[in-house]
């Protein structure tokens, strides 16, 4: 017979247990993980039939009912161990969060006792207070200065009280914009579970130049390319279906469908209209300036290896180089990245086009065909710039299309001659943010 | 078909299906909440060998749908036999007295049950194993979800037919596509890896009759090494193991080393390219570096 939790928990554990996987799941939800009531329900069902006291049973229902893809497993691992806190380290995060809050109280009140005007203390808020207990010793003296300077003055009355709080309050909020995210992490600790996992980055990131992405934000923007290119993905696949009169007429079935009516042909069956694969050809330019855009390219496309069967991956710069062998397995994609990098001959030189396209036709013509859409990354930086566009014309007019992206800022296309050249035989782009390499592929595969 | 955990892991053992702790769990979970598996995976890591598990476990049939590009509801669900009924209209063209009725027709001797159907009306559950999920068009994945979801199909000649049993649905894909949101929805999720080498000496020792413990260490660790060089386009899957592990036996070698890895290198390594990498950047010299360290390291100790 089945177990529901309500035979296993008492009525305030289940609740609570109900609450914390409710919020679990909006957790991973805004990760990015596509999960809905019905699969809640299944956790919650799952959940009645293990030993709620293992760890690893506990996980292993979670994620048998939540997950639903491999990619998603790290995520779910993260945010679960980050959430499901065994009770040793809650205790000791209760602790240290209660100690924390001593901590700030006893400096709110010193912060209310050191800001005072005539006697009476200001009229600020305890995130003020707060604010001015996380100032320097240097910045408190130099205020409670300035108030003792202010309260001794000539002429000086109570009504002048408001006048102060503003001030006050002004250099505050001007600290406060100043404030590292060390001290943040410190008054905002409260120990519980859950803390900032929510998407807001994901927009500051999406807009940001790719070259100034950084290190530290690297984890992050991997996981944004990751959820967009898994969004084309899932979009290209829905745009696959094909009608059920798209193709030519399929008479064996047609005169099965109408056996029914005797063998007059009433209905008529089509044969479903054979789904061109798409083809890509990607070409990252790895000079020196374009080696992180050509990463983020590279890294998002692959997202779509799923639903684009035959991505290659060329990487030029003096030469041509096939990228694809060393990218196959999607295990560890950063891994995977950094040996193709290391092994690139080709990566962080100097940029010839003309010889590597030319090259590319030579070594792989089969590749090069009417069904393939080639999708170029580079500045247009390159040596033997007629030579280049003569071979750019070539391939053109034998892909199906060539979309270039190009990571240079708008406003600066015009200072380029082998802009303007490239633009007048292909479409070119600019890309050098996150949300334009998301729009323009989207729009164009 | 009711088992607990325990029970499936001791059954599990006994039919010699190595697995972790969480995937006997998930398994677990999937019969007992009655929602199909959906286990995904790298080729050879044992995802299909799980349904025909199932099947011996629970004693039950294993009805198998292939999936492929183009597969219809004709193929997986049902088919009208059309010529035994056009036979059936031209015998009675001679039968004056005798007329023919529509429901003659379409009734359920004329009906080609196909596997979907075939799990739908068993008189017992049974195992429904769909494999390789991915490789089916995306109209063909929505109506399967519609399958699942409700176990009841609709046939326009003879109305709805709901399960008599609901079959225990194992789904596999190699994450060719990404499946739908729908179809996911409604399974459980596995994510089937390589075994780690203690793991797979457990499975060679099981399934290879015979073979030492040193040789069922020594041909896992080579496995496992191989299946690290990420240039390698095929990577050597369990099968493959045990067939090589299986050739080693019936060869009368109790250890391995260079000459013969290179020797019988083909029942591991399936394709030319994969071949010259091997001879390329490890070759026999490689393999015994791999088995000595082997030794060094104490891993041989565990097992003996």
């Amino acid at each position: 017979m089945p177990v529901s939790i309500k035979d296993i928990l008492p009525e305030s554990r289940e609740s609570r247990l109900e609450e914390n996987i409710a919020t679990f799941v909006d957790m991973l939800r805004r990760e990015g993980l596509p999960l809905g009531t019905t699969e809640m329900i299944d956790a919650l069902k799952a959940l009645g039939r293990v030993d709620l006291a293992n760890r690893s049973e506990f996980k292993a229902a979670l994620q048998t009912t939540l997950v639903k893809s491999y990619r998603d497993q790290a995520i779910f691992s993260r945010m679960f161990d980050h959430f499901f806190v065994p009770q040793e380290e809650h205790q000791r995060k209760s602790e240290t969060a209660a100690s924390y809050r001593q901590q700030l109280e006893n400096l709110i009140n010193q912060a209310d006792s050191e800001l005072q005007f005539k006697g009476e203390s200001l009229q600020l808020s305890e995130k003020e207070l707060q604010q001015y207990s996380s100032l320097s010793q240097q910045q408190r003296d130099s205020l409670q200065d300035f108030l003792q300077k202010t309260e001794t003055g000539k002429n000086v009355e109570s009504r002048f009280r408001p006048l102060l709080e503003t001030v006050v309050k002004s250099h505050l909020r001007y600290c406060r914009t100043k404030k590292s995210s060390e001290q943040e992490s410190f008054h905002n600790a409260d120990g519980s579970g859950a803390g900032s996992f929510a998407g807001s980055e994901d927009q500051g990131l999406r807009e940001k130049d790719i070259e100034a992405i950084r290190a530290a934000d690297m984890p992050a923007a991997e996981q944004l390319l990751q959820k967009l290119s898994r969004k084309l993905a899932v979009k290209i696949l829905r745009r696959r279906r094909t009608g059920p009169r798209s193709g030519t007429l399929d008479l064996r079935r047609s005169m099965r469908e109408n056996m029914r009516f005797g063998g007059i042909i009433f209905k008529l069956k089509h044969k479903p209209k054979r789904r061109s694969k798409q083809q890509i050809l990607l070409l990252c330019d790895v000079s020196a300036s374009m080696k992180q855009y050509s990463t983020f390219v590279l890294h998002f496309l692959l997202g779509l290896q799923e639903v684009v069967r035959n991505l290659t991956c060329f990487s030029f710069s003096d030469d041509v180089e096939n990228l694809t062998p060393g990218l196959k397995g999607r295990k560890d994609l950063q891994h995977i990245l950094d040996r193709v990098i290391r092994q690139s001959q080709n990566w962080g030189g100097g940029t010839n086009l003309g010889r590597a396209l030319s090259e590319m036709a030579r070594k792989y013509p089969d590749l090069i065909n009417a069904k393939t859409t080639v999708i170029v990354v580079s500045d247009t930086k390159t040596v033997s710039l007629d030579r280049s566009l003569k071979e750019l014309e070539k391939l053109n007019e034998r892909v199906k299309r060539v979309i270039w992206l190009n990571p240079l800022p708008l406003d600066q296309w015009p200072d380029y001659r082998s802009v303007n050249a490239i633009s007048e035989i292909v479409e070119m782009w600019p890309c050098s943010t996150i949300g334009q390499l998301e729009e323009v592929l989207t729009g164009r595969l | 078909m009711t088992t607990t955990l325990s029970g499936l892991r001791k059954k599990f053992e006994q039919v010699g299906y190595i697995c972790d702790e969480s995937t006997a769990l998930t398994v677990y979970l999937a019969l007992d909440l009655k929602k199909p598996l959906l286990i995904e995976g790298a080729p050879g890591v044992g995802k299909t060998e799980m349904g025909k598990v199932l099947a011996e476990i629970l004693e039950t049939e294993l009805i198998r749908l292939q999936c492929y590009e183009g597969l219809d509801e004709t193929k997986a669900l049902y088919e009208w036999n059309y010529q035994r009924q056009l036979l059936r209209i031209q015998m009675n063209r001679n039968l004056e007295d005798e007329q023919i009725r529509e429901e003659d027709l379409f009734s359920s001797d004329y009906l080609l049950e196909r596997p979907l159907l075939k799990a739908i009306q068993a008189e017992k559950p049974v195992v429904l194993l769909i494999d390789e999920v991915d490789k089916c068009d995306p109209e063909f994945e929505a109506f399967l979800f519609e399958v699942l979801s409700d176990f009841q199909v609709s046939i326009p000649e003879l109305g709805t037919v709901a399960a008599k049993n609901i079959p225990v649905v194992v789904l596999t894909s190699n994450n060719e596509r990404e499946l739908s949101d729908g179809l996911k929805r409604r399974c459980l999720y596995l994510y089937l890896d390589f075994p780690e080498v203690e793991k797979e000496v457990e499975i060679i020792k099981a399934k290879v009759p015979g073979i030492g413990d040193r040789l069922a260490w020594e041909t896992a660790r080579v496995v496992a090494r191989l299946r690290k060089k990420q240039d390698l386009r095929k990577k050597p899957s369990i099968a493959e193991t045990l067939d090589w592990a299986r050739a080693l036996v019936a060869l009368n070698r109790n250890r391995l080393d260079g000459k013969l890895v290179a020797d019988t290198l083909n029942l591991v390594l399936k394709t030319h390219a994969d071949q010259q990498y091997f001879k390329r950047e490890i070759g026999p010299e490689g393999v015994e570096k791999i088995l000595k360290n082997t030794e060094d390291g104490g891993d041989i100790c565990r097992c003996q």
